[in-house]
């Protein structure tokens, strides 16, 4: 399990295990509605506590516990939702693919998880922003051109592509 | 406070990226951004992470990566049929990274896959750049210096014409190799699964000191005798011929050469991936090879190997056993 080293302070274990005991099952009930999967529903819940658990400091002052679940909740279905997209239109893409430029089965796979990695990365831009960037990292546009396709300033391309950058960068490990 | 500081070099570095990639930056402005790099270990070391990014990016050929990291765009299939259209086109653009753009960039010479260069230095030296290398030339009052970054490169010194004569050195991140009036080969191979970069030079004519960058014991190298460096140590001699390399005239000889080592030296002349199959990796191959048309030295594998050899695009190659896959014909 990944913990900090602050998780052993047994206040914060003790408010997480409070935590946990109050409201897990409500979470796994939330979490079921949405996914329409009892396994999957449980799986994320999991998930939900391991990222308390990772950033306990933000426990002593939660007055709202279900609130805060509900946020963390909220992103681990967004990036749940993310890979299933992901999944299809990468299916969708490879159909539509011409068969010359279709790459062999082993190249297939490293493409497939180096997608994963970037979609992974870029998930937090907003969806021009990404436009911008993946036109100009995968497409090797210049900025004058994707003004122009993407119907937007070469200064908001600028600006797009800085936060890219700046996004990309930081989660490069 | 620490954490503070790695979000200012990033957003530095975020910017240089965006000034870099802008599609009109010019020499200048990558000779401004490698005084950046060297401004700092930090500065360095979040350019490093910017060329990983650039790598993972170069892997995803854009006619899949696109449409796949642009579906929420309500036009996708748009962007889709634009892209089939494109087909052809796109993965060239995505092989750029394999040419190292960044380092071409702030290199002084700098050869494409495939492409051979040849540059008469100031002094009268000639140095002749093999496929995919790069080499920065730095001149001072003290010595002739030749940065290799990335390759390979056939040195012919000329005496130095300055009052007092300078030394001529090749630096490689291994060492720095000193020329004692001379012809010789310098490469450089990149670290593999289970090896370290290496340097690797071949002397043609007298004779070269090469000292490893740590610093350890210089070795004279002499004509008809080739080295491998690490950072470390200079290894033992080995006799090698003391002719001028085959592909400074555009020829791969082989002599009984493995399959597998003749493919990875094919495909340095060659854009795209070539691989191949262990189960022939070692066939042995003889021959003279014309470097200009990989496509028919491939094509040749086939006549003189129980092999097939198997394109799934120009850019896909891979030799594998006889009969692996249906012969379309």
């Amino acid at each position: 399990m990944p913990a900090s080293s602050s998780v052993t302070s047994p206040a914060s274990a003790l408010a997480v295990q409070a935590l946990y005991q109050d409201h897990h099952s409500w979470l796994v009930a939330l979490l079921r509605r949405r996914l329409n999967c009892p396994h999957g529903a449980a799986d994320m819940a999991q998930d939900a506590f391991v990222r308390v658990l990772v950033r306990p400091d933000a426990l002593p002052e939660l007055r709202e516990p279900r609130a805060y679940l509900t946020t963390i909740a909220r992103g681990l279905l967004h990036d749940h939702w993310r890979r299933r997209s992901l999944e299809q239109a990468w299916l969708d893409t490879l159909a539509a693919l011409p068969e010359h430029l279709a790459p062999s089965p082993e190249d297939t796979l490293t493409i497939r998880q180096t997608l994963q990695q970037l979609d992974d990365m870029l998930g937090r831009l907003a969806p021009k922003a990404r436009e911008v960037f993946v036109l100009s990292q995968l497409q090797g546009l210049g900025y004058a051109q994707i003004a122009a396709q993407v119907g937007i300033g070469e200064r908001t391309v600028k600006r797009y592509m800085a936060q890219g950058f700046e996004l990309c960068l930081a989660l490069m490990e | 406070m620490k954490r503070m500081d790695d979000a200012t070099v990033i957003r530095q570095a975020a910017q240089w990226l965006v000034r870099l990639h802008s599609g009109q930056a010019g020499a200048d402005d990558w000779a401004a951004c490698a005084r950046w790099r060297a401004a700092h270990p930090a500065h360095e070391q979040a350019w490093q992470k910017a060329e990983r990014l650039s790598q993972r990016f170069g892997a995803v050929p854009p006619a899949l990566g696109v449409p796949v990291l642009t579906r929420h765009i309500a036009n996708r299939r748009a962007v889709l049929r634009m892209l089939t259209v494109l087909g052809l086109a796109a993965p060239a653009a995505w092989l750029g990274w394999r040419h190292a753009p960044w380092q071409n960039w702030t290199a002084d010479y700098a050869t494409a896959t495939g492409e051979h260069r040849e540059v008469t230095l100031a002094d009268g030296s000639r140095l002749t750049l093999n496929t995919g290398s790069a080499v920065n030339v730095a001149w001072s009052d003290t010595e002739r210096l030749v940065r290799l970054e990335r390759g390979e490169v056939y040195v012919r010194t000329a005496p130095d014409t300055a009052a007092a004569p300078r030394p001529f050195v090749v630096e490689t991140p291994q060492g720095r190799l000193r020329a004692l009036g001379t012809r010789f080969t310098v490469r450089l191979q990149p670290a593999g699964n289970d090896a370290p970069a290496t340097t690797q030079l071949s002397v043609l004519e007298h004779r070269v000191e090469a000292t490893p960058r740590s610093g350890g014991t210089a070795r004279i190298v002499k004509a008809g005798q080739a080295v491998q460096l690490t950072a470390m140590q200079v290894e033992a001699p080995q006799p090698h011929t003391a002719d001028a390399p085959g592909w400074t005239q555009g020829v791969l000889y082989a002599d009984a050469m493995e399959l597998g080592d003749f493919v990875a030296e094919l495909s340095r002349y060659r854009p795209g991936v070539i691989r191949c199959a262990p189960e022939v990796a070692g066939l042995r191959i003889s021959g003279a090879f014309q470097l200009a048309d990989t496509d028919y030295v491939l094509a040749m594998l086939r006549e003189t190997l129980p092999v097939q050899v198997v394109l799934r695009t120009r850019w896909w190659v891979t030799v594998v056993p006889q009969g692996t896959v249906p012969d379309p014909g």
